[in-house]
């Protein structure tokens, strides 16, 4: 009997944790002469687990998704995905609690510094979900080669699309220049003929389009301002 | 046994006086000398002791300090060329110009050059700051292009936010020489300013010119490094650098050569250290930096090159006859401000606001100096452990957004401009708009 009355605390606890969680929360971190604002939504999508998005206005970042998503009690951590961060300053990270008073108060962590930040809730979340990887065809699926010019330098490019259930398509695309360039992939999507192939991590996008009856991939591959045209052809 | 003492004596005097000869005539222009060998006379501290003054302006300050009879001379953002009194830090004169003066001043027989992104050339009293002679170029302006550096819209002709520095004159034999961005390198009479001849480029020199056995080494913005004979306006000869018609990042000759036993140092914005003979222009070797900028000018003693990179931040040793790499540390962020050679030490500036001691043989930090402004590190221009933080200050590559980005990370306290050392005195001024001298 006293189990189950703790079961049903915990979890009405948990309940209580989650609807106060939930919501769009609006405010600022007090970074040294400057107010950094801040948007959070999160929604822990009816029990299904949480997912969260964030806004930094000024800084370019509109729903940029939350990883690391913890809520437990009062208590959330979350790190942002793409933005804020970088290789040398790392991932932004928020740690928070929800205040007595209904505020979500904490530490927002970037590049080794700490500010303080209190947020308050302002309505329902809008959490941005990210673009999921979609399955491509199976005329698309195995090994692609090509090769292209970027800055004057000569570059050899290979891509192995492969489905995943449901999880969509995976690819391995390396580029070979004066070094060996595995490029983490962070979306693939095929929308009939038209493929795009997406690397955040090193800011490349190859978008094309596959021409079934020639066997070509065909499309530009841009990095930050500098684009390339790209034809890739089935690895013999 | 009293000649003995006399003998030594004199012997302290005449130490004493060739000391000061190498003094004054030693540090009175950009590197030193007319050659830009970065090899200071001087030796500086081998640990940091206190700020012994520190003398504030209106603006950040670019340039370098020059120093002659005890007076130290440099430019301002704010517009003024400035004398300071080098053991007080007061204020002994200033000149107002009618734009920011982010170049090296050089002193010569009582009379101060320097030019001012107004478009004129001044030529000022030493001891009072009366000007002597102005002379007017075609005009100043920033190396420019469109898309430069992947700004966007990339048909947009922007100027670039890493051209901040004015060509620094050279004094020669009774002429002065420095480049334009008008794209002229000019050689005007030291005494009357009356223009003996200009030598004209396809783009904006900001580099100083070197000097050597009657030839002006100066590097351009349209790819091309050239040699000059000083008496005529002459090409001798041209050496052609890195092009990049796409963003315009990786072209472009900003860094100052050095001239050392007939061969020309010099660094470039496609990423190459080059060592050139400095009769046919022709390249003893390269040293290529993986697209990272050399805007520093190197240092040369003892046949090693020392010179350190911009965004990639590395600090390089490198055998002067081979172009082989000797030692190399990794910084902590761009370095623009060029290396020093002072004793045993190498002293250099660094973006994030700290001025630097290495030690010469190692490479290994001695110590450094940190400004207040990049303590405070507003706006969390810089990480915890002080490298620059680009997602808090590039935030969009679209309009004038990099531009503020790179006013931003130049805002704590950066150090663009070369140290001086002066008996025992490292002098040096910082874009938290104050010349230092710390010991």
């Amino acid at each position: 009997m006293r189990l189950i009355a703790t079961i049903l605390f915990a979890s009405a606890a948990l309940s209580q944790a989650a609807e106060s969680a939930a919501g769009r929360w609006e405010g600022a971190a007090q970074i040294p002469g400057h107010e950094l604002k801040l948007i959070v939504d999160l929604s822990d999508e009816g029990g299904k687990g949480w997912v969260g998005s964030i806004i930094v206005p000024g800084f370019g970042v509109k729903g940029a998704p939350l990883v690391d998503l913890h809520v437990r009690g009062g208590d959330l951590a979350f790190a942002i995905k793409g933005a804020l961060g970088n290789q040398r300053a790392g991932r932004a990270e928020l740690k928070a609690h929800l205040t007595p008073d209904g505020h979500l108060a904490g530490d927002f962590t970037q590049g080794g510094n700490t500010a303080p930040f209190v947020l308050e809730k302002t309505g329902p979340a809008q959490v941005d979900l990210p673009p999921r990887n979609t399955a491509v065809s199976k005329e698309l699926e195995g090994e692609w080669q090509g090769d292209y010019e970027m800055m004057g330098y000569a570059r050899h490019a290979t891509m192995k699309f492969a489905n995943r259930g449901a999880d969509g398509a995976a690819v391995e695309f390396v580029i070979v220049g004066k070094k060996v360039n595995n490029v983490p992939v962070s979306l693939v999507t095929q929308d009939g003929d038209f493929v795009t192939v997406k690397s955040e991590e090193f800011g490349i996008t190859f978008e094309g389009r596959f021409v079934k009856e020639a066997g070509e991939l065909k499309g530009t591959l841009s990095q930050g301002p500098m684009e390339a045209l790209l034809l890739l052809r089935r690895t013999p | 046994m009293k000649r003995f003492w006399v003998s030594i004596f004199r012997l302290g005097i005449g130490l004493g006086a060739i000391a000061m000869a190498l003094s004054a005539h030693g540090q009175s222009m950009f590197r030193g000398d007319p050659a830009h060998s970065g090899n200071s006379n001087a030796t500086a501290p081998r640990q940091f002791h206190r700020v012994k003054w520190k003398f504030p302006t209106g603006d950040r300050i670019m340039s370098s300090p020059v120093w002659e009879n005890k007076i130290l001379y440099f430019g301002g953002d704010d517009g003024n060329i400035y004398a300071v009194d080098s053991e007080t830090g007061r204020q002994v004169w200033k000149r107002t110009t009618g734009g920011p003066v982010p170049c090296t001043p050089a002193v010569a027989n009582g009379t101060v050059y320097a030019d001012s992104y107004d478009g004129k050339f001044y030529a000022l009293n030493a001891q009072t700051g009366a000007i002597k002679w102005k002379f007017a170029t075609e005009g100043e302006r920033r190396f420019e292009a469109k898309g430069i550096h992947g700004l966007q819209p990339k048909n947009q002709t922007m100027a670039d936010q890493y051209d901040i520095f004015l060509s620094s004159p050279v004094v020669v034999q009774g002429a002065v020489y420095f480049g334009s961005g008008d794209g002229h390198l000019y050689a005007l009479d030291a005494a009357t300013g009356e223009l003996k001849w200009k030598f004209k480029t396809r783009d904006v020199i900001h580099a100083s010119p070197a000097y050597a056995d009657g030839v002006l080494f100066v590097g351009s913005w349209d790819s091309y490094f050239y040699a000059v004979d000083a008496a005529t306006g002459k090409e001798k000869w041209r050496f052609h650098g890195g092009e990049d018609p796409l963003i315009h990042n990786q072209v472009g000759f900003q860094s100052s050569a050095a001239v050392v036993d007939g061969v020309v140092y010099v660094g470039c914005r496609d990423s190459n250290l080059y060592a050139l003979d400095a009769a046919t222009g022709k390249e003893k070797w390269k040293f290529f930096n993986e697209l990272s900028w050399v805007i520093v000018s190197p240092a040369i003693k003892d046949g090693k090159v020392i010179f350190a990179t911009s965004d990639s931040s590395l600090y390089h040793v490198a055998d002067a006859a081979t172009g082989k790499s000797v030692l190399k540390q990794q910084d902590k962020a761009y370095i623009f401000s060029s290396p020093v050679i002072a004793g045993d030490v190498v002293l250099m500036g660094v973006l994030n606001g700290t001025l630097q001691a290495r030690d010469l043989k190692t490479g290994e930090p001695l110590w450094d100096f940190q400004t207040e402004t990049s303590k405070q590190n507003k706006g969390w221009v810089l990480t915890a452990d002080r490298k620059f933080n680009e997602p808090m200050f590039f935030t969009s590559n679209w309009r004038e957004a990099p531009v503020v980005g790179t006013e931003r990370q130049f805002s704590i306290g950066a150090i663009f401009s070369t140290p001086l050392v002066m008996n025992g005195v490292v002098y040096f001024g910082s874009t938290d708009g104050n010349l230092y001298a710390i010991d």
